[in-house]
């Protein structure tokens, strides 16, 4: 019995050891890694002091940083170029952001799911991830004003525009990817559309390519894309269903900081500032064409 | 031999759950004696051997050597192992290490014995069971009956006062057993001190000094083995010498032309 | 070059960013790999003993290591221990902490099923010769069991060492997420990069977890003897 105590008492010891470790290395890992990457400071070790989980404007201005969740790889919105530094629309407005505040900038890189966690969580200040507004996503994080406008599209063969839905025949079919948002509005609202569906974007596109279908329906930055990128296709629809906006979003109950962001994009807004960064990175994907319908300048009507 | 110890086994009970295995055994080794015991199969004659090395838990009576007594829970348990060299039927070489280190290991790390004496002495050992050459192969490498002399060589390189023999050779090949038990003749001829299990009644006949048949977890009979073998007291040891007889079934008649 | 798409490798740092990000995976690998061999010794040691309690805990502790998938585990660590205890732990850490959760599980029963494949004579055998609790574990059974351990332990390793891209799901950029990014920066330019980066990350995962199947190799060739 007592050899058993001693056993219990070491691996105690052995387990309290390794978090010692581990707190000694994840100190260092942390300094040493990759810049990119989330450190240790981040959001979250003030939020105590605030009550809130999140961090005050006066709190990321003493800490001179503010850490923001962007896309590392969602080109043009947010990526990584080969320097190495982050780029994209939504990077030209957080490094404005950061410069407008008087503090560093600190990207974390985020993924589509988990977004909503680091706003929760507070290990970001901000999110500038192509976040589209919904009324779901708003009971958990706080937008801002939108900077940009997302819609559904439908692309076209030239010789045979479609501008309106109600052009399709009995007989013929639209192409879509399954699982994107363009397939449960059509199968919600426009049922007696035939639908083809593929699985991935280089299946439909090859297809669509190849005469199939006489209609594409998908996000429209991603139909004016493609219309962009081939010969012999245009986007009859641009604007198909509810008007999506993209906004910043910070903590729930950031008031502070969601109040500054709306006003210095208002200067932005009117100082064309959301043009300027669409012709720097979203131009070359989607042409001059779109660049009313896809931007928005806050503030200006 | 000069100053060995006397085993003394006093009301030795053993169960495993309800199932009584030695039932009040009393067993008194005198130094340099060869007491083989024997018995049906589940008499628990290995039980025996394995509580006299402290393996078992004993639930009734004890075991003493000299003033010491056997106990597996006890502090020193280790310490008398050393005073009793064990060989188990399956011969249990550690196969990580040679023939050589498998003898000089417990000199070496139990006994603290300087390394390059334990080697000596472990090759004389390895040279009274025949195996020197193998000196340096691993365990995988030798026959059954080869291992069977190490594990021997191993036990007695400890120096050990009595020599507990659980069935050696029920393991092993018939062409094997020989040359294990003559290692342990050899033994019994230098006056060393044994308990020996076994099934090889010519080889018991042999070698004891006393014979115990052991039934039902208690001692049936005992007695000197010209006198056992050949004219046994009671029923039941009659009843299990004749098992190992076989009366024939054919005639036979040597033919001349 | 272009149709392999190995040009985009060659664009401003794009390789350096690469090797960066092996490092990074690398690092949590192997701070993680060395935590889960020291504790997970320990707590297959833990795990062969009779005592319920001890059965009990471990049991538990298996489980959630074989049923959590390791993203849910990154996710509670990273963001949970946030919400629920107001810890802030880093990216970095957070994965240290799940690797090692995760290694010391299933290194704990690797051991323990190579301690329990020892055979009772052994112990026996050793007991029998005198020698000590301690002296029999050192000298007799954790040598056998080492030499059982090594390949599966291995196999423990190189699947770490692979399963460290699940990390860029809590943002820490490592030699995976670099290859999303350059294949993603390049996706109008160089379509074909989607083969060169991911077949460029292939290797360097491969000339990573090579040398340690070399050694498992050669120390069981060695043992073999």
């Amino acid at each position: 019995m007592k050899k058993r105590v001693i056993g219990i008492a070491a691996l105690v010891a052995a387990f309290a050891l390794a978090a010692f470790v581990l707190t000694g290395c994840g100190g260092s890992s942390s300094s040493a890694s990759a810049s990119a990457s989330a450190s240790g400071e981040s959001a979250a070790a003030s939020a105590e002091a605030s009550g809130g989980v999140f961090r005050t404007l006066d709190e990321i201005k003493d800490s001179g940083k503010i850490i923001i969740g962007v896309f590392s790889d969602k080109h043009p919105f947010g990526y990584v170029d080969e320097g190495g530094e982050y780029a994209g629309y939504d990077v030209e407005l957080a490094n404005r952001l950061a410069k407008d505040l008087g503090v560093e900038v600190e990207y974390v890189s985020t993924e589509a799911a988990n977004r909503v966690e680091y706003l929760e969580t507070g290990k970001v200040d901000v999110i500038l991830a192509n976040f589209t507004v919904t009324a779901e996503r708003a009971e958990k994080v706080d937008f801002c004003d939108a900077y940009m406008n997302v819609a559904l599209g439908v692309v076209s063969h030239k010789d045979n525009v479609i501008t309106d839905l109600s052009q399709i025949g009995e007989g013929d079919e639209v192409i879509v990817i399954t699982g994107t948002t363009a397939e449960t509005y059509l199968t919600e609202n426009n049922p007696e559309i035939a639908l083809k569906k593929f699985e991935t974007y280089a299946n439909a596109k090859t297809a669509f390519e190849n005469k199939e279908g006489v209609a594409w329906a998908n996000d429209n930055t991603e139909v004016i894309a493609f219309a962009n990128g081939a010969e012999g296709f245009t986007v009859g629809i641009e604007e198909l269903g509810s008007l999506d906006t993209i906004a910043p979003a910070v903590s729930k109950g950031n008031t502070e900081l969601l109040e500054w962001i709306n006003e210095d994009m208002e200067k932005l807004g009117a100082e064309k500032f959301f043009h300027a960064a669409y012709e720097k990175t979203l131009l070359e994907v989607y042409g001059a064409d779109y660049e009313d319908t896809l931007v928005v300048e806050p503030g200006q009507k | 031999m000069a100053n060995e110890g006397v085993l003394r086994i006093e009301k030795l009970r053993k169960q495993f759950g309800d199932n009584v295995v030695i039932d009040g055994l009393d067993l008194t080794v005198q130094p340099g004696e060869v007491v083989v015991v024997i018995g049906p199969s589940g008499c628990g004659k290995s039980t025996l051997l394995r509580c006299i090395n402290g393996l078992e838990e004993i639930q009734g009576g004890r075991i003493l050597l000299d003033d010491d007594e056997v106990d597996g829970r006890s502090k020193n348990i280790a310490q008398i192992r050393q005073r009793l060299g064990m060989v188990f039927q399956s011969y249990d070489l550690f196969p990580h290490k040679t023939i050589i280190e498998n003898v000089t290991l417990s000199p070496i790390v139990v006994q603290k014995r300087p390394k390059d004496e334990a080697i000596a002495e472990g090759e004389a050992l390895l040279e009274r069971v025949g195996l020197l050459d193998k000196r340096d192969d691993y365990p995988r490498q030798l026959s059954g009956g080869q291992k069977q002399r190490v594990t021997i060589a191993r036990a007695l390189a400890m120096k050990p006062e009595i020599m507990l023999l659980d069935e050696i050779t029920a393991a092993l090949d018939p062409e094997m057993v020989h040359e294990v038990l003559d290692v342990i003749l050899d033994l019994a001829r230098e006056g060393k001190t044994m308990i020996i299990v076994t099934h090889e009644m010519s080889f018991a006949r042999a070698v004891a000094d006393r014979v115990i048949f052991l039934e039902g977890g208690r001692i049936v009979e005992e007695g000197i083995p010209e006198q056992f073998f050949t004219n046994p007291k009671t029923e039941r040891a009659r009843a299990f010498l004749h098992t190992f007889e076989f009366a024939a079934v054919r005639s036979h008649v040597a033919q001349e032309d | 070059m272009e149709l392999l798409g190995l040009d985009v490798l060659f664009k401003g740092s794009n390789a350096m960013r690469l090797l960066q990000g092996l490092g990074v995976a690398v690092e949590i690998s192997v701070i993680s790999v060395v935590i889960s061999l020291v504790l997970g010794m320990l707590f297959g040691v833990f795990m062969t003993w009779k005592n319920p309690v001890a059965r009990v805990i471990s049991r538990i502790y298996l489980e959630i290591v074989r049923i959590m998938p390791q993203l849910v585990l990154l996710f509670i660590v990273f963001f949970g221990a946030t919400r629920a205890l107001n810890i802030n732990i880093s990216a970095e850490l957070s994965s240290i902490i799940v690797f090692s959760f995760w290694g010391v599980g299933e290194m704990g029963d690797l051991v323990r099923g190579s301690l329990e494949s020892i055979p009772v004579h052994q112990y026996e055998s050793a007991a029998a010769l005198g020698m000590t609790k301690g002296q029999i574990y050192y000298h007799v059974v954790i040598p056998q069991a080492v030499r059982r351990l090594i390949p599966m332990s291995i196999n423990l390793v190189t699947r770490m060492i692979k399963t460290t891209s699940l990390i860029l799901m809590i943002g820490v950029v490592e030699v995976m997420k670099v290859g999303q990014q350059i294949i993603e920066a390049n996706r109008m330019a160089s379509p074909n990069a989607v083969f060169g980066i991911y077949g460029t990350i292939l290797l360097l995962y491969f000339l990573v977890c090579w040398p340690i199947s070399m050694l498992a190799r050669h120390l069981e060739k060695k043992w073999s003897n």
